[in-house]
């Protein structure tokens, strides 16, 4: 018995020294990184949790996922970041909720010691934190307006009635998307009346409701541009119950796989995608070469373009461009 | 001597008006009414629609599912806030079941999705059943306080939804047709869907049962005083765990509702339901404090809150004051339980 444990003793020994070798070999001390998002049910970020992943495990960093598991709020959000800034990670991946709400938790993060990136969304003051990773929601907000005046055959001198289906009033992502199909449609295309906006507050019935609404209040409604992932999901269920699919052209943001589902049945016109994978791969790269070879990213501000997906787009990307989870 | 006292106690000595101003239900009809003559004039008279009709009825009834299995443990003197999490959950399940079991995808649609969407029901309603097991076990074995036994069950129930759907909608066979008006031929006369009609015979029984029947009766006694209930021989723990398991039920069915008006299965569907079940149930006039309460408040009170939604969109007003009309609407409301409360001790 007593030979059995001695055995064991020496195994263990060994094996906690060949342990300790290898990650000398490597030569880098584990990091620990915190990822703290929006709301767990929402898609965008279950990609974006994919590409953390990945990416973490490449770099030999420990990243610690972190959010509300539904509601995309500020009052939800900061205690959690608070609470995640106490445990003392080497780097903190926010995506803040509300630019004003969270800039007292990012402030603290900093002043910590704690290397800070900001993704999708971003606080008021983004100065310290080592770089700011989005997509281009002005650009995604154009390319929008092009994919509902193309669908609805544009020709200057009609009017034609249009609504934007928002989340909230405040989320950085949908001001940001909002303005740019506000510029495009003020630059292109003056006969688009944007007629009325309203907020889901990130549920989908909500956005089925107020779409329903809407084509009672509206019955010349041209085209919905639903703003997020949640109002592409409602607005699609409230088109295929009002049998008004074809008959009014929406464009949706985010490629969730039933959204894409969808483009197929001709219930999207559009969909504008965004690669939230690859915007989580970049923010811990920046901030892994921050802690360990104090490099700045080349650029503080990272735009990473997005795409619009219709029934044009090839089989193959709208593999690569759906949101796919763990 | 017989007549002057029949003169001063049974005689009717004019209409008495207190007790029927007072009256919750009366009082809710009287804004229900009021509110709409404002939206249509706000609105030029287009709120005055069948279909916008049928779009407050389709978010009635998601809400009055959860609102009169709210009714149930209120009046029980409990309170349920897993309930919004078990419409994401069921519903996910729901989904699970039909997409990644069955292996049906949204192409089965129309009247070929019965089938699937029946079975999908069942499913809901177990799931539904389940989180109410698991709240009355926390509730009467374990003895936690309903408040945070169902506040824990409303956070399990929304991770599990997300772990178990991936935090994607689960897309699967559906039937639109359940949720729009029901037609003659070719005209849709009313407002009232095949989704909603079932929903509103449901609350009927569920309404005859708290208002008529002996589970009714007990809910009462136990949320009046849980003590003298016992004491008159109610099997307390057996009772509550029935409320609860009637409000995880009803849950689930409204978890299918969620579904079929959506065509998926959301984990974000019931995000914040909870809330707005309660607000419905205070609005209807049932007290917090339990043993007492309408079923018929809650029915109006839920009405109320989507007439307020839908108005608003439809006389261009921001939707933000929604939340602010809802917040005097149940100061309002438990102002009127204060006073018609003082109306009758006195």
């Amino acid at each position: 018995m007593k030979r059995t444990l001695r055995s064991l003793a020496v195994l263990g020994t060994v094996a906690a020294l060949a342990l300790t070798a290898s990650g000398c070999a490597q030569g880098e001390k584990q990091l620990t990184i915190a990822f703290v998002m929006g709301a767990e049910s929402d898609p965008f970020f279950q990609a974006m949790k994919v590409g953390a992943t990945e990416e973490a495990a490449a770099q030999n960093v420990k990243l610690v996922w972190q959010g509300d598991p539904s509601h995309y709020d500020v009052a939800t959000q900061v205690p959690i970041v608070d609470s995640v800034i106490s445990t003392k990670p080497d780097g903190l991946v926010l995506i803040p909720t509300d630019p004003a709400g969270l800039q007292a938790s990012s402030d603290k993060a900093v002043e910590a010691g704690i290397v800070v990136a900001n993704v999708d969304t971003h606080t008021e003051d983004t100065s310290k934190a080592v770089i700011f990773i989005t997509g281009d929601n002005g650009d995604g907000g154009a390319k929008a307006a092009d994919a509902i005046a193309n669908a609805i055959g544009y020709t200057d001198g009609e009017t034609y009635q249009v609504v934007v289906g928002l989340t909230s009033a405040t989320a950085t992502t949908n001001v940001g998307r909002l303005d740019g199909f506000k510029a495009q449609v003020a630059a292109s295309y003056p006969g688009i009346e944007i007629v009325d906006v309203a907020y889901s507050q990130s549920n989908p019935q909500t956005a089925a409701s107020n779409v329903s609404n809407w084509l009672t209040k509206f019955p010349n409604l041209k085209g919905i541009f639903a703003i997020d992932g949640t109002n592409a999901s409602g607005a699609a269920a409230a088109l295929q119950a009002k049998n008004l699919v074809g008959k009014i052209a929406l464009v949706g943001y985010d490629a969730y796989p039933a959204n894409v589902e969808l483009i197929k049945a001709g219930v999207f016109t559009a969909l504008i995608a965004q690669d939230p994978a690859e915007e989580a791969r970049q923010a811990i790269r920046a901030i892994v070469a921050k802690i360990r070879n104090n490099e700045d990213p080349a650029s503080h501000d990272v735009v990473i373009p997005n795409v619009t997906l219709d029934a044009n787009t090839s089989a193959a990307d709208l593999t690569k461009y759906t949101y796919v989870a763990n | 001597m017989t007549d002057s006292k029949l003169t001063s106690q049974g005689a009717p000595s004019g209409f008495n008006w207190k007790p029927l101003a007072t009256n919750q239900s009366t009082i809710l009809v009287a804004v229900i009414l009021l509110l709409a003559g404002v939206f249509s004039a706000g609105s030029y008279g287009s709120f005055w629609d069948v279909s916008v009709f049928n779009n407050i009825l389709t978010d009635w009834g998601l809400i009055v599912l959860l609102a009169v299995g709210q009714t149930f443990v209120v009046i029980s003197g409990g309170i349920d806030l897993s309930v919004g999490s078990t419409v994401s959950l069921s519903g996910v399940v729901a989904g699970v079941v039909m997409v990644n079991w069955m292996h049906l995808d949204l192409n089965v649609k129309n009247e070929a999705a019965i089938g699937p969407l029946l079975i999908a029901l069942l499913v809901c309603i177990a799931t539904g059943v389940a989180v109410g097991l698991l709240n009355a076990f926390l509730v009467n074995v374990v003895g936690i306080v309903p408040f945070i036994a169902t506040l824990a069950t409303l956070g399990g129930g929304a991770g599990l939804a997300i772990i178990w759907s991936g935090g994607m909608p689960l897309q699967g066979p559906n039937f639109y047709g359940l949720v729009n008006p029901i037609k003659f031929g070719e005209v849709s006369l009313s407002p009232i869907s095949f989704a909603v009609l079932v929903v509103a015979i449901i609350v009927t029984i569920a309404g005859l049962f708290l208002a008529k029947a002996r589970f009714g009766l007990y809910t009462y006694a136990i949320g009046s005083n849980s003590f003298a209930a016992k004491a008159a021989g109610i099997n307390v723990k057996r009772h509550l765990t029935w409320v609860y398991v009637v409000s995880g039920a009803l849950s689930g069915i409204a978890g299918m509702y969620a579904y079929t008006r959506l065509g998926s299965g959301s984990p974000s569907s019931g995000a914040g339901l909870e809330l707005q079940a309660i607000a419905a149930v205070v609005i209807g006039g049932t007290s917090l404090m339990g043993g007492s309460g309408k079923m018929l408040g809650t029915i109006l009170g839920a009405f109320l809150l989507y007439e307020v939604q839908s108005g608003l969109l439809m006389v261009g007003m921001d939707p933000n004051w929604k939340q602010v009309i809802v917040a005097i609407m149940i100061a309002g409301a438990v102002g009127i339980q204060g006073f018609s409360f003082g109306q009758r001790r006195k």
